[in-house]
């Protein structure tokens, strides 16, 4: 029965229009591992899952490249040293992050989550495509101050990519695509979808408390679900939320697009995990959520292309409470999951 | 019938005959004996291109001399001076051309399909560009793209390969991976005048206009370059693969429209930035000749 199965799935992939070039080299490849599927309360992924199909060994070829260190310059850190599952793939209470000898970067590195769902990377949005994200931490000077080809040859050149490179993509040939891929296939599957609000919103038997219950109303009310929107809560555009340029004056997007309307905006992050990834905000300066709500509610500085949504009849940020703030970060903190976090799969063992 | 291929003879021939317009018919046969003779021994290249197999093919080069101004291009060692009165050494230049298009005569286009090429002085072979399965006919215009088109620019890491494979690069590199999108152009070196460490300069041009949401777009700075192929068209046939001998004149990057100068833009490395350099570059290639053989 298990044979059958696999055989027909061999079928059902090859009859893909996708599947027909590569489906020789496909056919030996295991096809029976769920590793990525769409939770119920999501939307469609945006990633183009016909072009990078998933399979368990792409997914494990994928997480021994995360994991290893000869991914930079003097095989000194991995992509998993600023990316730590336990803090929802972030570098734990590092307000930016630190790379190769010792080297401070200039960013607060994001989470690694619900990667299918986003169509931009980055807090400026300088990539748009998940499978040309790693190359910019590899090349970066501050991170792993490596160059892609380097990589590839020391991938080759040891005695187990090769096999694994063939596992996953028919042949040992180790190419700038397949690396590419191999970690895609990774990273997409490191979803965040089981949180109690996941599973109160799904009918599995959670319930929220009273407090929780108002913070989600809040969230609604005072407009954070405005820019933090849907399942994903991001809407995946860039605005400048008002942070004093006291802590420097990263142009964010504005550094992308050269243009001045894009000066000071940021990537709206997620919010998913958002209990455990401190410290917040593209360069970590909030090491609270205490501290971000008394943002939105006091500190919103009128800087260059303020977001409209935080100047609302005249007045700076969002009126909250101090009852409000505890209520909104209650709710905040059932959108940390667990299981996510302490997913054995996602570890390299 | 005689048809001349090489671009000299023939515009002596012309000239010649054109001065004895009014001498005697006899006269006249005689000269074109005697030069057909003349070519015929003197002629160092093919004197006979074979006839067009309309449904035949055949390859045409197109080769990137690379000079600074007069004098050829020496990387590292050769001083050269800019519009702005700067000596400096080329230490890198390199350029990607892409989406070729010939015109023949009768002014049809052939798109060269999945063109994509790194020209880079410091690699040899890659001053040739060899296209090959290009429809027989007389081409008299080439046309090409500075850089990488925007849907190459946003395509899958699968599409990516050949030049366009961004681990391919090494330390020479020629993608943005903080901004994803390629180098169309690089242009390195050192000038006293330039402020930065090392005495170095690095222009880096790129842009190839991606959007994102309806938001701004980054510059764009992709340029396409048509040039006549001048008076000898490229003669395509099964058994004669034209070269097109192309100057580039990498003088013409940092002068011309805008004067660069390394004491003032040491380096740019981003699209907007760049625009002043595209400005010039449009104006670096020279078709200097074809080659019939």
């Amino acid at each position: 029965m298990r044979l059958v199965r696999k055989v027909l799935r061999v079928v059902m992939v090859c009859t893909l229009p996708a599947g027909i070039s590569s489906c020789s080299n496909q056919s030996e490849v295991a096809l029976d591992t769920p590793a990525f599927t769409v939770p119920k309360n999501f939307p469609a992924p945006v990633y183009a899952l016909d072009r990078n199909r998933i399979t368990a060994a792409g997914v494990e070829l994928g997480r021994m490249l995360f994991f290893d260190a000869r991914l930079s310059r003097d095989k000194s850190i991995s992509c998993a040293e600023c990316h730590s599952q336990p803090y929802a793939f972030t570098h734990h209470g590092h307000d930016v992050s630190h790379g190769i000898d010792n080297r401070v970067g200039t960013r607060n590195s994001l989470p690694i989550q619900n990667l299918a769902w986003s169509n931009s990377f980055f807090w400026d949005g300088g990539v748009l495509d998940l499978d040309l994200v790693p190359v910019a931490p590899i090349e970066n000077p501050l991170e792993m101050d490596e160059t892609l080809y380097n990589v590839l040859e020391k991938l080759r050149k040891d005695s187990t990519y090769p096999k694994k490179f063939k596992a996953a993509f028919g042949t040992e040939e180790v190419t700038t695509a397949r690396f590419l891929q191999a970690l895609s296939q990774y990273m997409l599957t490191l979803v965040s979808a089981n949180s109690r609000y996941d599973k109160y919103v799904r009918n599995e038997g959670v319930t929220l408390t009273a407090d929780e219950l108002a913070g989600k109303q809040l969230f609604v009310q005072k407009g954070c679900a405005n820019c933090h929107a849907g399942e994903l809560f991001t809407d995946n555009k860039f605005r400048n939320n008002g942070l004093s340029l006291a802590f420097g004056t990263d142009l964010g997007r504005g550094r992308i697009t050269e243009a001045p309307q894009d000066n000071y905006t940021f990537k709206v992050p997620s919010l998913r995990n958002v209990g455990v990834s401190f410290p917040y905000m593209h360069d970590g300066r909030f090491r609270t959520l205490e501290a971000v709500l008394d943002h939105y509610a006091e500190g919103v500085t009128e800087t260059p292309n303020l977001d409209p949504l935080l100047k609302q009849n005249g007045r700076l940020g969002i009126p909250m409470t101090a009852g409000e703030k505890a209520q909104i970060i209650a709710f905040l903190k059932t959108l940390t999951d667990e299981e996510f976090l302490k997913n054995p799969q996602f570890i390299q063992k | 019938m005689l048809q001349s291929t090489d671009g000299h003879a023939s515009s002596h021939f012309v000239t010649s005959a054109g001065k004895r317009s009014a001498i005697s018919m006899k006269s006249i046969l005689s000269f074109v004996v005697a030069a057909v003779l003349a070519f015929t021994i003197f002629s160092c290249s093919k004197t006979e291109v074979d006839s067009i197999d309309p449904n035949g093919t055949g390859g045409l080069t197109l080769e990137f001399d690379n000079y600074v101004g007069g004098t050829n291009m020496a990387l590292g060692t050769a001083q050269y001076k800019n519009t702005a009165g700067e000596s400096f050494t080329v230490t890198t230049f390199n350029y990607f051309v892409s989406n070729i298009e010939l015109t023949k005569e009768d002014g049809t286009v052939v798109k060269v399909p999945n063109s994509y090429y790194l020209v880079r002085e410091a690699d040899p072979k890659s001053l040739n560009v060899a296209l090959t399965g290009i429809p027989q006919a007389n081409y008299a215009k080439v046309a090409f793209t500075i850089g990488v088109d925007s849907l190459k620019s946003q395509a899958p890491v699968t599409e990516r390969t050949g030049a366009l494979d961004t681990g391919s690069y090494g330390t020479d590199n020629m993608y943005w991976s903080w901004n994803s999108g390629y180098i169309f152009m690089k242009l390195e070196g050192i000038s006293p005048a330039s402020t930065i460490s090392g005495k170095a300069f690095q222009y880096h041009i790129g842009g190839y206009g991606g959007g994102f949401q309806g938001a701004a777009r980054t510059a764009n700075n992709l340029r396409k370059i048509t040039l006549s192929l001048g008076s000898t068209s490229a003669k395509v046939r099964a058994a004669t693969t034209p070269t097109v001998h192309l100057i580039v004149d990498a003088a013409k990057a940092l002068g011309g429209t805008n004067t660069i100068s390394f004491a003032t833009t040491p380096t740019v490395h981003s699209p907007a930035l760049a625009k002043p350099i595209v400005d010039n570059y449009v104006n670096m290639f020279v078709v200097d000749h074809v080659h019939n053989d």
